[in-house]
């Protein structure tokens, strides 16, 4: 396959439209900012969202509208640049829509859990639908989880989800865990799509973020949850780059949490444990900027290759968690500098 | 070869008589309605203030639009569902539809049936379910048919619990590679693909534990019956006897039903015409107009069915409906009207390729016969061969009869007729040269002949296209473009001499300076087109625009009209470049086939030659022909922006009569 033909022209894209991420002056200047309507007033005149919030009312916004506003940019940036693929790798951009479509169902499942009427909410989910077969207007009908489980009938996500009928297992812990465990399930069939290089980078890849997520849930698990070992280990992700089957289930073995560290001490992912207080508030952020940086790199090893495409959607995504951290922080009146902590972009 | 003239029609009925009234027009099938408050708004609409309109007239100004859609899926659900029980085939007869009747109040009387045996179908639908069941029982106890498992014994077990489940292969990896963990028996029993199935065995103490971890791996409990004893291959007779028992009691119930089926049947049958009819009203309903005692609707009728329909209507419904026959305005404004072709069977066919590129617009004259003429010369001169060209008019003739696929199977039909009269013509038969002689000429024995008659065939169609544009120029009444556009006059004109000159020049003569002034004369006239038109229409604005626009324009048309018009007739050198193809096609296979060896082998290459230049230049020719056509000519002459008549009609009903109404005494 022509892979510099391809991505000459889709880098091309990706380049002009990095020229719209937000720069570490910006990043200054909102942190200065006293309320959220302010915030949305300064991306609207002074960034790339003024196309997202020129029919705004940046007085009037609240943070979920805003938060919608920003993933609109998610689905109109990709879908400009899916056009550039073809077949399988077309398959394989459409399915990072999927993290984001499996995060709006279980969204649509709490609030459904929570009794809250479909008129509430059916505006802010729009990538229900974007990657799956799913018919958004079905999801929003349903009254209950299972309700819920039944309207995703045809789609890619049904299998998953069927075996909850039975038996009256339909909660929310487990809805949300299989569609977890399908999503990563799909990706890495999705990997298939490509070939050659694109291939190895991404099992690399998504290897190091896999076993980021799954020290991440058996420690969360071990702390906080006191899951069963042999549930923490069926929950685990099945791929890893450093972490195999066996180191996994030793982690998720572990008598307690000073062993736990110790097992993690010989892994590359040291890092995440500094044995301080501020270890579980800032291990979500630790995982973000370890991957941020890892992009980077691979960004600069691999210039014509799936990598860069990956690359622009994650760092959108960070930049709209940013600035969102940036607004929650305006909100609890927290001191720019100790909100630069919370952001995963150092500037 | 016509576009089909059209009428706008109106009704103007009592709101209580709308469905009776939207029903006559369903089953007449041939009004192609617009919305209605679109008509009413139009300049052209009026509507006389006799005595008998006048109390529609004052309704006017209140109209709405129809906006309440009734929904007919629980009626369709009973109708359906009883159809089933009944054994009826779904099918739309007429005799059901032109008698008098309420639909609401018809429907009661289906409801009424529903009623009445609903305690029956119930039960039935019970029985069937616990079918159902005892069928996944089967399945189910199929997978612990080679284990001497007493199921009995299982299932009564004091301190242990015996499970049948369903997980995925990646997860049963995952349970075996934890299995000393597993405080559970586990034991495959059955390999689904994708799927595992597993039978498990655990303490009731560890119970909870068990079903967490296995909750884990996302499992599907596979259920077994209760209360059978004995081994699960025992247990499975057991069952199907079960079954057939219930079947049996399932055919006396359906049996118990069979005098309504006597009674009924013949309502239902009737039901399911009238509901399909209902849903096409409602349908139609969503273009009228209401007002508070009248319904206002309109629509394009063809000429020639306007009065029969007006007389029905008028003996049915007399003085409660009000009939508006209107002609289309020649302006042009007010609502376009569809266009309906009307070709003779000849060329009827190729409407299908006209239709590709546009349908023609209402007032545009319909380019069929011309298309079909031209189509079937440039593909047949591209194409000329007896015996292939025999080949595709079978295949046509097997489309039309056998796949009934009237439009394409005619196309090939015509083409391939074409073709073996050009193949006698150039003397060929399945590519061959030596059977017959050649009537007129050999392709290959003259090339430059036959390169030079196809760009003479190209100058014949582009002057015909360039007057049939002309003709559409005076339809329309389009001075500018008809007199001094490209494809107007003043384009022929220019376009004839300079031929003539090229001609002339090849002929090794010199162009002559009344031709040169002759072409001059017609640029400027094409150049100039806008304000030489409206100064002859009398218009006091020359320009639509600002004149600097205008003829810089204009300036690059003039370049582009003469590129363009060297083009074109280059053009058309492909028809004979592919008719010298065709047979250099065929050299080559009869090379390879000599080059075989032996007699089978000779042929064998000769007849899969035969098959690759029918298929591949079949299409080849096709497509290329078609370009000419839709490039080369339809671009100067043909629009075909109109819209395509599509009367409201009961699907279903094949061959709607055309006088329906008739038989009906009133």
């Amino acid at each position: 396959m022509g892979n510099s033909l391809v991505y000459a022209a889709v880098n091309t894209k990706i380049r002009a439209m990095e020229g719209d991420f937000l720069t570490a002056a910006d990043y200054k200047n909102m942190l200065q900012k006293h309320s959220v309507p302010e915030l949305a007033r300064y991306l609207k005149d002074n960034t790339h969202y003024a196309e997202f919030l020129k029919d705004v009312d940046v007085e009037k916004i609240s943070r979920r509208e805003l938060e919608e506003i920003f993933r609109r940019r998610i689905i109109s940036d990709l879908d400009r640049l899916i056009y550039y693929f073809k077949r399988g790798y077309k398959d394989f951009v459409r399915s990072l829509y999927l993290k984001y479509e499996i995060a709006d169902i279980k969204h649509l499942a709490r609030l459904i859990f929570n009794g809250s009427k479909p008129q509430d909410f059916s505006q802010s989910l729009t990538f229900i639908g974007k990657y799956s077969r799913l018919q958004p207007e079905k999801l929003f009908a349903a009254a209950s989880i299972r309700d819920l489980i039944t309207s995703m009938e045809g789609s890619e996500f049904y299998p998953f989800v069927k075996p909850l009928l039975d038996g009256r297992r339909e909660n929310l812990f487990r809805f949300e865990m299989v569609l977890d465990m399908g999503y990563f399930s799909m990706i890495n069939q999705m990997r298939e799509k490509v070939s050659g290089t694109d291939y190895k980078i991404l099992q690399f890849w998504e290897g190091t973020v896999a076993d980021l997520y799954n020290i991440q849930w058996i420690y969360r698990g071990k702390k906080f949850y006191r899951l069963l070992p042999e549930e923490l280990l069926n929950y685990t992700l099945d791929f890893g780059e450093e972490l195999s089957f066996t180191k996994r289930k030793a982690l998720c073995y572990a008598a307690n949490l000073e062993e736990f560290y110790e097992l993690v001490q010989s892994t590359g992912y040291q890092f995440l444990f500094k044995k301080n207080q501020t270890q579980d508030i800032y291990m979500e952020r630790r995982i973000n900027r370890y991957i941020y940086h890892l992009l980077k790199a691979l960004n600069r090893k691999y210039p014509m290759t799936i990598i860069q495409t990956i690359c622009y959607v994650w760092f959108l995504e960070y930049e709209i968690k940013d600035i969102f951290a940036i607004c929650e922080s305006i909100r609890y009146r927290i001191t720019p500098e100790e909100a630069r902590r919370f952001l995963v972009r150092a500037f | 070869m016509a576009v089909e003239t059209m009428k706008m029609m109106g009704f103007i009925g009592k709101n209580e008589l709308m469905n009776k009234i939207l029903r006559q027009l369903v089953l007449d099938g041939s009004l192609h309605a617009v919305n209605a408050l679109v008509r009413i708004n139009s300049s052209d609409f009026k509507i006389l203030p006799t005595e008998k309109n006048i109390e529609a007239l004052e309704e006017l100004p209140f109209l709405k639009s129809y906006s309440a859609h009734r929904d007919f899926s629980e009626d369709e659900k009973i109708i359906t569902g009883l159809m089933q029980l009944f054994g009826i085939e779904p099918q739309v007869k007429l005799e059901h539809l032109l008698q008098d009747y309420d639909y609401d109040k018809f429907i009661k009387e289906i409801l009424n049936i529903d009623e009445e045996i609903r305690h029956t179908t119930e039960e039935i639908q019970e029985r069937e379910r616990t079918i159902e069941e005892k069928r996944e029982y089967i399945s189910n106890l199929s997978y612990l048919k080679e284990h001497q498992f007493d199921m009995g014994r299982l299932a009564g077990m004091k301190y242990l619990t015996f499970r049948l489940l369903k997980i995925t292969k990646e997860n049963y990896e995952k349970l075996k590679k934890n299995y000393e963990n597993i405080p559970a028996v586990v034991m495959k029993v059955g390999d689904e693909g994708k799927d595992v199935v597993v039978a498990t065995m655990t303490p009731v103490t560890l119970e909870e534990t068990v079903n967490k971890i296995l909750d884990s791996l996302n499992y599907t409990p596979l259920a077994l019956p209760d209360g059978y004893g004995g081994l699960a291959f025992e247990v499975i007779q057991e069952l199907e006897q079960k079954i057939q028992e219930d079947e049996r009691s399932v055919e006396e119930l359906k049996a118990s039903l069979s005098h309504y089926r006597e009674e009924y049947a013949s309502v239902v049958e009737k039901a399911f015409s009238r509901l399909q009819l209902e849903k096409q009203v409602e349908d139609l309903k969503s273009d009228a107009a209401l007002g508070k005692h009248w319904f206002f609707l309109f629509g394009f009728v063809p000429e020639n069915r306007v009065g029969e329909l007006k007389v029905q209507l008028e003996s049915s419904f007399g003085d409660d409906l009000i009939i508006l026959v209107d002609d289309i305005a020649k302006s042009g404004r007010g609502i376009t009207p569809p266009t309906q072709l009307r070709n003779v069977k000849l060329f009827k066919p190729f409407e299908l390729l006209v239709k590709m590129y546009g349908i023609p617009a209402y007032n545009e004259k319909d380019p069929t016969v011309f298309f079909a003429i031209t189509y079937m010369l440039l593909f047949g001169a591209m194409f000329g061969d007896v015996g292939q060209g025999l080949v595709m008019l079978l295949a046509g003739l097997i489309m039309e009869k056998v796949m009934s696929d009237g439009n394409f199977g005619g196309i090939l039909v015509r083409l391939g007729f074409s073709s073996t009269i050009f193949g006698f013509l150039y003397g060929s038969v399945f590519g061959s040269e030596d059977l017959i002689p050649a009537l007129v000429i050999r392709p290959m024995a003259n090339i430059n002949t036959m390169l030079v008659a196809a760009v003479f065939l190209g100058v014949l169609l582009l002057v015909a296209s360039t007057i049939w544009s002309i003709l559409n120029s005076r339809i329309q009444r389009n001075i500018e473009e008809g007199f001094f556009g490209r494809n107007g006059w003043a384009g022929l004109g220019f376009y004839l001499v300079l031929i003539y000159s090229v001609i002339k020049v090849a002929l090794g003569g010199s162009v002559s300076p009344v031709s040169i002034a002759l072409m001059i004369g017609f640029i400027v006239l094409m150049v100039l087109k806008q304000p030489l038109a409206h100064k002859l229409e009398g218009m006091e604005r020359l320009y639509d625009e600002s004149a600097g626009s205008y003829f810089m324009e204009e300036g690059f048309g003039v370049v582009e009209t003469l590129l363009s018009t060297l083009s074109n007739t280059i053009s058309f050198i492909r028809v004979g470049a592919f008719a010298l193809n065709h047979v250099g096609l065929y050299i080559a296979f009869e090379t390879v086939g000599k080059m075989m060896g032996s007699q089978v082998g000779n042929i064998a290459m000769l007849i899969l030659g035969n098959v690759i230049i029918i298929g591949l230049e079949g299409l080849v020719v096709f497509i290329q022909a078609l370009r000419l056509e839709y490039y080369e000519l339809f671009s100067k002459f043909y629009k075909g922006d109109g819209i395509e008549y599509r009367p409201v009609k009961l699907k279903g009903l094949a061959h709607a009569p055309r006088n329906p109404f008739r038989t009906i005494a009133h």
